[in-house]
């Protein structure tokens, strides 16, 4: 019988991780006060030289493969789509560098961000008490006294591109319009589910709707419900939470329990004991009165009743949004938010023209869609850009918007660090969308200087990667070569009738030191080179983008913690630099050939003695050949072929003079579509380069990935059988790794009956900070994925713009097109490129 | 000849309404994008397909689909690609760029073509034929976006004589509108040329041997009228329904050219409404191209009758 599975996919855990991120925050958010400092005073902006834009032509040219096609911020599904976006919409507060102008005391300028208040008039203030008082329809808990309510005022001089005045109701009219169930805006989840959300949007959005609630939340057990009059019928299984399977109807993760509905569970290889599951199976063996989990506490935490169907006919009036007095706003969360989430996410509202967007809303046959932002009629900006011209699948083309209050605010405006001088931002007049598919043309067109930028491609790394113009940019995911270590299966697999145990072996993947020996073949900085340039080597679980401090930009990878931890499990010792720690990591290959071929003549011992291999002609070598199945989802890509080559001649290498000399190989698995990662699930695949992306600003969920029940990159690692003892302010402490990993996420664990709690706002930061760095060394040394490669892009800059702040940054960027400067005018630009006789170097 | 038009425009609609039904349920069984169970998102989808109805049976949806179109000429609104807009105005809106350019194309590739084809024929076994017939195979043999790249890369990137992409705007017929176009001309037009050459040549070589054309000379018509009169006829009965099928070719665009060189045209459309399964774009792109190409199959068999008048179609006499 398989054992309990308490599922966690990986986008759920970083999700919910997020989620939890924005709970019970104990740090001080900002104040009014913080808010006047921030907003430059002209005595602060007098103290640089000031330069005004010339008047002249600057046009960022943009060469995209899909030309946005719905930019309705209540309906946008694509990344393409939401492209105009980012240039005629705004937010209550935005986020600038910290220059002179917008100090972080203690950081270095530009080395993080600051948030100001934007169309806001200033930071929000926290009216809990008040709302409270007197919305008992918004249900603040009666223990709060602060986070829930923030009233904030708008500034009296914002517009729409036509001149419209834009007024407080235009933003709670648009939250209305976003969440109106008949609607079924795409977007409408985004403004109802999740921590960061007004409160009672979700039971106007989803009037009507049934909703589950377990047992255990209801404070009732079955036998009550039956007793209470309830049915079989009525009552329904948390198959998702439960079991990780979907329910019948493929997204709703409830299943009744009368229902029989066989499902797929993908954890379980096909034709083994429950592929296939059903509500009605669960209950009867787990969670019913008959089942395994009957009295255990699962019984209650994942079955339930339909508690109450969302209430038909809600009113908008019970969401908490509001217009609360002359031109203000006051937010009702459902829960408790300050600081960065609280200007960032929760008072985000996506702002339309109310009048032009109900104009270009249809109902045909009872489904309501709309034009609104699909063209450039029914286009609405309150931006610093406006659409001045649009051709489908073709172009767009932006201009300034004149009437965006930003111009004339005193806000938008920065230090240049190479001269010193003051000035505006948005340099940039015009931008222009074209529609450009080929890479060989957009290559082509950004040569004669007729687009900004250029992704490079594979066949342009040896020619460009150390051009002064080419920026990387590093991706969030690190690759790692995820092993199999599942000794059942690889002993099924083993004892199929075609397999031939003379010569080949599977079982030596289970062995450590034969893993050990994998990890340090090879050397990651060369795998780059030859098989990925745009990417870096990875040496931990976590990239290099992860923000842990939301409210200045700092990053986890930069960290100590996060440091030693590589130095531990790499075994370098920073006491050889001097103490250095950055010297230290900086000197980190990841590769040693002379350890691997200690670890491999162990592992002959171990293989040996364990009768995995044999050495039947005493030549102190494998008979077998252990052979890795590298498991492919489609036909193998040129990167892949590049990787299993590399693969097999590092590792090749490594093994030589070790009696694994020729006896390791790699080969392809079949073609397994999206099968891959169950094979990799379930140990009937071997290997394969794979990865996790997370919330930027949440590296901490990342520890609830590696160690949940449902494990992506594999079933037979369990987080739960693994002790850890860390030393917590002078208190050692011991749990398992699946424990720490979820007290991180703020669940309560109790040891030796006292309770901890490491969730966000319950720990200091350092405190989170030293547990995840120790939870990535633990998985790390498990060796279930041995980290290989950092996800990266490169891409050159045009000649004719450069940035402010070229240093990468997973909030800033590197200031978008805000802080863009420009070396050429437009004329000046033509000019330049005709000089060149019209084809740059680079 | 009507009785047959009309046998064979009978057989056209029960072909088209069979080929119409089996796209459309087709696309309906292609899998659904595989959305996370725990995306916040995939709730809204499930819910919006269940309000469009695609969740009744085919059948039923094929029902609705006949009526909208039949009574009131809806082909419904765009799912996906183009959320909430009618797929018809989109179709009607993107026509355009694709018909101008390959109207601009087959302008002149077909008498080039042809004209290249007759003086190969005429000049048969001689250095002008072979390096005719030769550079025929080779750009028949290479296909039309690799011709597209090299003519990018030379006239438009190293030359600059043209814009890499085609000119924004409607203004289809402008001068401006028409040396953008030129690359995406010259690269629809190569392939043509070639297959007409081609054609031409082989059939005129054909006829020119014949014994008539040996008749025709011995009653003292001269070269040139033996083949204008006699000779380039009997080829038509060929070549026009070549010429046909390229002006069919005028309203289905170029996936590849119209990537390469930025046209706004029908070409990838009833591809990427397959990619994203937007399903009434994808069913009225397939219906309006079943119709022209079931259209034009009837006016070509009919053609045949009035190029050569020994040809009887459907005739029992």
């Amino acid at each position: 019988m398989k054992g309990k599975k308490l599922v966690a996919l990986f986008l759920a855990s970083v999700m919910s991780l997020g989620l939890l991120a924005g709970c019970g925050p104990k740090d001080p958010g900002p104040t009014p006060s913080q808010g006047a400092d921030a907003t430059p005073s002209p005595s602060q902006t007098a103290t640089y030289e000031q330069v005004k834009f010339d008047g002249q032509k600057y046009t960022y040219k943009m060469g995209v493969s899909i030309v946005p096609a719905n930019w309705n911020p209540h309906t946008y599904q694509t990344q393409d789509d939401s492209v105009p976006l980012d240039y005629i919409t705004d937010g209550l507060f935005a986020s600038l560098y910290n220059d002179e102008l917008h100090p972080v005391e203690g950081m270095d300028a530009y080395k993080g961000y600051k948030m100001v208040p934007a169309m806001a008039a200033d930071f929000p203030t926290d009216v809990t008490a008040e709302v409270k008082a007197a919305h008992p329809e918004f249900n603040i808990p009666e223990s709060a006294t602060s986070g829930y309510a923030w009233s904030v005022k708008l500034r009296d001089d914002l517009k729409w591109d036509d001149g419209t005045p834009i007024t407080a109701q235009d933003f709670v009219d648009s939250l209305e319009r976003v969440l109106r169930g008949e609607l079924l805006n795409y977007r409408a989840a985004d403004y109802y589910d999740g921590s960061y959300v007004v409160v009672n949007a979700d039971r106007y959005s989803l009037a009507g709707e049934p909703v589950f609630t377990t047992f255990a939340k209801q404070g009732i057990t079955y036998a009550d419900f039956i007793a209470g009059g309830g049915t079989d019928a009525e009552v329904a299984v948390d198959m998702n939470g439960f079991w990780g399977v979907t329910g019948p109807d493929g997204f709703r993760s409830w299943g009744y329990i009368t229902d029989d509905t066989m499902v797929r569970d993908p954890a379980v290889a096909e034709g083994e004991d429950e592929d296939y599951v059903s509500a009605k199976y669960l209950w009867d063996n787990y969670l019913g009165p008959d089942g395994g989990y009957a009295g255990s506490g699962y019984d209650l935490e994942y079955t339930g009743t339909i508690s109450y169907p969302y209430e038909e006919g809600y009113g908008f009036e019970n969401v908490g949004l509001f217009v609360s007095g002359d031109n203000e706003l006051t937010f009702v969360f459902r829960n408790a938010l300050e600081g960065f989430y609280l200007l960032s996410y929760g008072m985000n509202v996506p702002l339309v023209k109310i009048d032009l967007y109900d104009a270009c809303l249809s109902e045909k046959e009872g489904v309501w869609t709309s034009t609104y932002n699909s063209n450039m009629e029914t286009s609405a900006s309150y931006g610093p850009y406006k659409i001045s011209d649009f051709q489908m699948d073709k172009s767009m083309h932006l201009v300034k918007n004149d009437n965006w209050y930003g111009w004339n605010s005193g806000i938008y405006t920065y230090v240049d660090p190479s001269d010193g001088k003051q000035y505006d931002m948005y340099q940039t007049t015009d931008i222009d969308i074209q529609c450009v598919k080929e890479a060989a043309t957009s290559k082509t067109m950004f040569l004669a200087g007729q687009l900004m930028t250029y992704g490079l491609q594979a066949e342009d790394f040896d020619q460009y990667r150390n051009s002064e113009f080419c920026y990387a940019t590093p991706g969030q995911t690190v690759f790692g070569l995820i092993l199999n270590g599942y000794m059942k299966v690889l002993q099924e697999r083993e004892n199929a009738a075609d397999f031939d145990k003379a010569t080949t072996d599977l079982e030596m993947m289970s062995v450590e030191s034969f893993t050990k020996a994998l990890a340090v073949s090879v050397d990651r900085d060369d795998m780059c080179a030859s098989v990925s340039p745009a990417r870096s080597a990875g040496f931990g679980l976590i990239g290099t983008r992860y923000v842990y401090d939301p409210e200045t930009g700092a990053l986890y990878r930069d960290t100590d913690q996060a440091k030693q931890a590589l130095c531990n499990f790499y075994s370098v010792d920073p006491a050889d630099y001097g103490g250095d720690l950055d010297k230290a990591v900086a000197a980190i290959t990841g590769f040693d050939p002379v350890a691997a071929a200690g670890f491999f003549n162990e592992a002959f011992t171990e293989g040996i003695e364990k009768g995995y291999i044999t050495d039947t002609d005493g030549d102190g070598k494998s008979d077998q050949t252990v052979t890795i199945q590298y498991a492919l989802s489609a036909e193998a890509s040129a990167f892949m072929e590049k990787t299993l080559a590399y693969l097999n001649e590092s590792i090749g290498n490594a093994a030589k003079g070790t009696p694994f000399e020729g006896k390791i190989k790699f080969i392809f698995s079949a073609v397994l579509g999206n099968k891959w990662s169950d094979a990799i699930q379930n140990g009937t695949a071997d290997t394969v380069l794979a990865g996790w992306s997370g919330a930027t600003m949440d590296p901490f969920g990342f520890a609830d990935t590696w160690t949940g029940d449902r494990c992506y990159w594999t079933n037979w690692f369990d987080a739960k059988s693994v002790n850890v003892t860390m030393n917590i302010k002078g208190e050692e402490l011991t749990m398992t790794l699946r424990d720490w990993a979820e007290c991180l996420q703020g669940n309560m664990k109790t040891v030796d009956g006292k309770e901890y709690n490491f969730g966000y706002g319950q720990a200091d930061v350092e405190t989170r900070l030293d547990i995840l760095a120790k939870c990535e060394e633990t998985v790390m040394g498990a060796y279930v994925t041995l980290p290989m490669l950092a996800d990266g892009s490169m891409a050159l800059l045009s000649q004719q713009v450069y940035y402010v702040v070229e240093e990468f940054s997973p909030v800033m960027i590197r200031g978008g097109i805000g802080y863009m400067k420009y070396n050429y005018s437009d004329t000046e630009w033509d000019s330049y490129v005709s000089s060149q006789g019209g084809t740059l170097q680079y | 000849m009507v009785k047959y038009v009309l046998k064979r425009t009978l057989y056209m609609i029960l072909v088209f309404l069979l080929i119409t039904f089996m796209c459309f349920v087709l696309i309906r069984m292609l899998p659904l994008p595989v959305l996370p169970p725990e995306d916040v998102h995939t709730k809204i989808v499930m819910m919006r397909r269940e309000a469009l109805g695609y969740n009744k049976p085919y059948l039923e949806q094929f029902g609705i689909f006949l009526r909208n179109v039949l009574t009131r000429w809806d082909w419904g609104l765009s799912e996906k690609l183009y959320y909430g807009q009618d797929v018809w105005s989109i179709f009607v809106q993107k026509l355009p760029a694709s018909m101008v350019v390959n109207l601009y194309s087959i302008i002149w590739t077909i008498p080039v073509g042809i004209a290249l084809g007759i003086f190969a024929a005429l000049k048969k076994n001689t250095w002008v034929d072979y390096a005719i017939s030769t550079l025929t195979m080779v750009v028949i043999s290479v296909p039309a976006f690799v011709y597209a790249f090299l003519i990018q890369y030379l006239l438009c990137y190293k030359l600059q004589w043209f814009p890499f992409l085609m000119k924004g705007g409607t203004d289809w017929f402008s001068w401006p509108m028409f040396v953008s176009m030129v690359p995406a001309i010259l690269s629809l037009s190569f392939g043509t040329i070639a297959g007409f050459a081609r054609t031409t040549r082989a059939e005129l070589t054909e006829v020119l041997t014949s014994e008539f054309m040996l008749l025709a000379r011995t009653k003292g018509l001269t070269k040139t009228q033996a083949t204008v009169r006699h000779a380039l006829r009997n080829c038509f009965v060929v070549i026009v329904p070549a010429i046909f099928g390229q002006f069919i070719g005028i309203l289905g665009g170029s996936l590849i050219i119209e990537g390469i060189f930025g046209i706004p045209g029908v070409g990838g459309l009833t591809l990427n409404a397959i990619n994203g399964l937007d399903y009434n774009i994808f069913i009225l792109t397939t219906c309006f191209y079943t119709a022209i190409g079931l259209a034009a199959g009837l006016v070509v068999d009919i053609s045949y009758g009035f190029i050569d008048p020994r040809i009887r179609m459907g005739s029992k006499k």
